[in-house]
């Protein structure tokens, strides 16, 4: 909202007010209609036509309480004219919107819970580190949407939980309740903006969220000692506070205490709008998992040769329908889980549009790999890391246009994110052409918190771990965007809790590259089936170059071993599995094979398969924690027989190879 | 070991290991199902036979006889895979056993139940919770939460 117009409304604060005296001097139906002649008059000429609209009728009406009832109108109009913004924001996007309020409203679900066992042990950290967390995320996911009033109001709350949260000020009752408060207020307001956007009609809830805003204000400066005092008895603060009676201003405190009631209306609207429904994560595992087993049943109810051999068209056709629907159910069943990252990128590039105009550093945002799915889970939880992560890159990473042309840079900032398969995993990356991490600074400010000694001698990523530890950050001040040392430790933690791996790359004066490895918890895998011995396995098909039977001529002997084989000019080292994973198996004759080549990023190798099966889409599992340990193997898939086969990871067998190599090399000296 | 980590009175499923008869709290029994196929996983200690899909659900199976350096045999028509839940590091997880047979499900009471006694250092005691004395036959009551996390069922890479 630009501040011309914000300081122009509120100049009229003072003039509606005004006319409120007016009417109490002289109640004299002339008089009265003279004064709210020349107001309305003065609220055309100022443009706020909407406003005056809204009380002409008052002037043929003629209330006896004229004066409170102008200031209602204004009220209700101001906080209507507030939102308008906001709304459209919201409107503009419906689905995001909806994300955007659901999620908020999960998050506040979180931080009520979490407040009310804080009430019993004000001094855990933990918890007040639970409930602050939330309520960023929220901040910044209002932000992120353009989402002014809720934004505002969170950053209030936000700054007073902070401060509680470096222990500058002491988590009383009074604390408690007016968070308390703030979450109810919040809840209203986000159930408020989405019946708006939805066309419905609002609650003007601006009054009590200055309140509220102000309550806290006072609670900051009462630094926390004075527990005795709640908030909402400190008087309201002039802003607000009107010489009258009856107006929600006047009555802020108790229209404060009502929010609550007031919270629980606009939810009937909300559940109208929303369409989609909420699944626990956990319902859609179990439903994927049945009908998996069912597809299986099915194939061996469909194979089976006493059925096969009953010639009846009727049956015949049964089955068929049956496998048709079936294999439905198991496609829809799948895409439940797979969303692509478009939705998660258009936050992104929001929010870097919004970061770049408050931080006035210009930047340039491409997205790549949008269309690459994810589970479902993965991108809602990837979600806030990644917000965390873009932030950063433009707050501390990309530098300012001057010092960008200093160093000869353009003075626009390129960032980017990129989404893509790598042997077996989702990797998302976050790329700025910044200033890269200080690593000097990293290691002052470290000190400096006492996360490390000054004697310590650390390495260059060692240093680069250090911004992942809880409560770290560099920013010089404490911006609206980031820097209150929230953040990385976030989105490692969430990044580790999809059983992901976070990489930096950093290069002084070039730019910092965060790379986000995501194991594939729950994609189908194109893969190609091969049989060894009596196993078999399935290869990612993105992995694999080319499949061939081997002539005489293209297999090379070492020390009278076929060892190497020729393929479109590239001599290729030759690899059975047997060696491999160290099994008594007996290597095959390349001759009699297939050799599937497989390939990662730095090289290319002929795997020696008994057989090759075929190509089949499989289902990836997770061989979960008890095989974590296991190199070359990145799952496994349930096969058509319900039997489980091996994905073979291209990367993790590479580095296999070398360490049987070293084992080798080593034996030998 | 100590008396308070001693196995407490309960219904206990038994089963037959190379003539030993072995019992595990019924709790923590999801289901006894037939020997099937299992798919072998590389670089795991030998016990660790491999995995199996249970309705969809990759599950661990470790052969009890090579867990306890019992002889090894052929595995019959009665051997059987005793799926459990056990917790390693605090999660939560299914896993199956393979043994000769299982026996019968046992109400145990607490003064049947006798400490582990000590055998010296030559034997691993550390996952019995006790020995039970019925009708003249000794049980070992095993705690699952020990003997399939001990030496970390988890790969520890054997690399």
């Amino acid at each position: 909202m630009d501040s011309e117009r914000t300081a122009l409304l509120d100049s009229y604060e003072g003039r509606i007010t005004q006319f409120a005296c007016e009417v109490i001097l002289d109640p004299s139906p002339d008089a009265v209609a003279i004064a709210i002649d020349a107001l309305v008059t003065s609220l055309c000429a100022a443009g706020l036509d909407g406003c005056a609209a809204r009380m002409r009728p008052l002037r043929d009406a003629a209330p006896a309480d004229i004066g409170d009832a102008v200031a209602r109108a204004w009220h209700e109009w101001r906080a209507d004219d507030e939102i308008q913004a906001d709304v459209l924001a919201l409107g503009g996007d419906p689905e995001l919107a909806g994300m955007f309020a659901a999620e908020a409203l999960d998050h506040l679900g979180t931080i009520e819970a979490t407040l009310l066992k804080l009430e019993e042990t004000p001094e855990d950290k933990t918890l007040l580190n639970d409930v602050f967390r939330p309520f960023h995320t929220i901040k910044g996911n209002a932000g992120a949407l353009g989402l002014t009033t809720v934004q505002q109001f969170a950053h209030t709350v936000e700054s007073l939980l902070d401060r509680c949260r470096s222990g500058k000020h002491r988590v009383g009752s009074a604390e408690i309740d007016v968070v308390l408060k703030a979450v109810d207020l919040m809840t209203a307001l986000i159930n408020d903006l989405t019946a708006r956007a939805a066309g419905k009609p609002g609650h003007p809830y601006r009054v009590e969220r200055l309140a509220l805003m102000a309550a806290v204000e006072e609670v900051i400066a009462s630094g926390g000692e004075c527990v005795e005092q709640t908030a909402v008895e400190t008087p309201p603060p002039a802003a607000v506070a009107l010489p009258l009676t009856d107006t929600p201003a006047a009555a802020s405190a108790p229209a404060v205490r009502d929010v609550t009631v007031a919270a629980r209306e606009p939810h009937a609207a909300m559940k109208e709008a929303q369409t989609a429904v909420k699944v626990d994560t956990r319902k859609l595992d179990g439903l994927v998992d049945m009908v998996g087993e069912l597809v299986i049943l099915q194939s061996l109810v469909y194979e089976d040769p006493k059925l096969a051999a009953v010639a009846d068209e009727r049956l015949t056709r049964t089955l068929a329908q049956l496998r048709r629907i079936t294999t439905e159910l198991q496609r829809g069943a799948m895409s439940m889980r797979m969303v692509p990252i478009r939705q998660t990128f258009q936050k992104m590039s929001r929010l870097v549009r919004d970061l770049s105009r408050q931080s006035g550093k210009a930047v340039e945002l491409t997205l790549v790999g949008e269309e690459t799915e994810l589970d479902r889970r993965v991108v809602e939880d990837i979600n806030d890391p990644l917000m965390h992560m873009v932030r950063n890159s433009v707050d501390h990473g990309i530098e300012p246009a001057d010092v960008r042309r200093a160093s000869g840079k353009r003075e626009t900032g390129k960032l980017s994110l990129r989404a893509f398969h790598q042997s077996g995993a989702i990797v998302i990356e976050i790329a700025d052409d910044g200033a890269g991490l200080n690593a000097d600074r990293i290691r002052d400010k470290a000190i400096r918190q006492g996360l490390i000694s000054p004697n310590d001698t650390l390495s260059a990523e060692a240093i680069n771990e250090l911004i992942f530890r809880p409560g770290f950050s560099t920013a010089e001040k404490v911006t609206e965007i980031s820097g209150r040392g929230v953040g990385m430790d976030v989105v490692r933690r969430n990044v580790e809790a999809l059983r992901g791996r976070i990489d930096i790359k950093t290069r002084q004066g070039e730019g910092t590259t965060f790379s986000i490895k995501l194991p594939l918890t729950l994609a189908i895998l194109d893969g190609l089936l091969i049989g060894v011995g009596s196993e078999r396995f399935v290869i990612p098909t993105f992995a694999v170059r080319e499949s061939l039977r081997p002539l005489a001529s293209q297999v090379h002997t070492v020390r009278g071993e076929p060892r190497l084989i020729m393929v479109r000019e590239r001599l290729l080292p030759l690899v059975w599995l047997s060696d491999l994973f160290s099994t008594s198996a007996a290597r095959v004759d390349p001759l009699e094979s297939t050799v599937v080549v497989i390939e990662d990023e730095q090289r290319s190798i002929g795997l020696v398969a008994d057989r090759l099966i075929g190509k089949q889409e499989v289902v990836v599992k997770t061989l979960g924690d008890a095989f974590a340990g296991v190199k070359g193997v990145a799952g496994g898939a349930i096969l058509g027989d319900g039997r489980i086969g091996l994905i073979l990871d291209a990367h993790g067998i590479a580095s296999r190879i070398d360490e049987l190599r070293g084992a080798e090399t080593r034996e030998a000296a | 070991m100590s008396e308070t980590t001693k196995a407490s009175a309960g219904k206990y499923l038994t089963f037959a290991l190379a003539h030993e008869e072995y019992g595990v709290p019924v709790l923590k029994v999801r289901e006894i199902i037939k020997m099937m196929d299992i798919t072998t996983v590389p670089q795991v200690p030998p016990h660790i036979k491999g995995v199996i899909n249970l309705r969809g659900k990759v599950i661990p199976i470790v052969d009890l006889r090579l867990k306890f350096g019992l002889p090894t045999q052929d595995y019959t028509e009665r051997t059987c895979i005793i799926v459990v839940e056990v917790e390693l590091a605090g999660r939560r997880l299914m896993l199956g056993m393979i043994v000769d047979w299982v026996s019968e499900v046992l109400n145990i009471a607490t003064d049947e139940i006798e400490a582990t006694p000590d055998f010296g250092e030559r034997l691993e005691t550390e996952y019995m919770r006790g020995v039970a004395k019925i009708k003249g036959s000794v049980k070992i009551l095993l705690d699952l939460d020990r003997v399939l996390a001990a030496d970390g069922v988890v790969a520890q890479a054997a690399a």
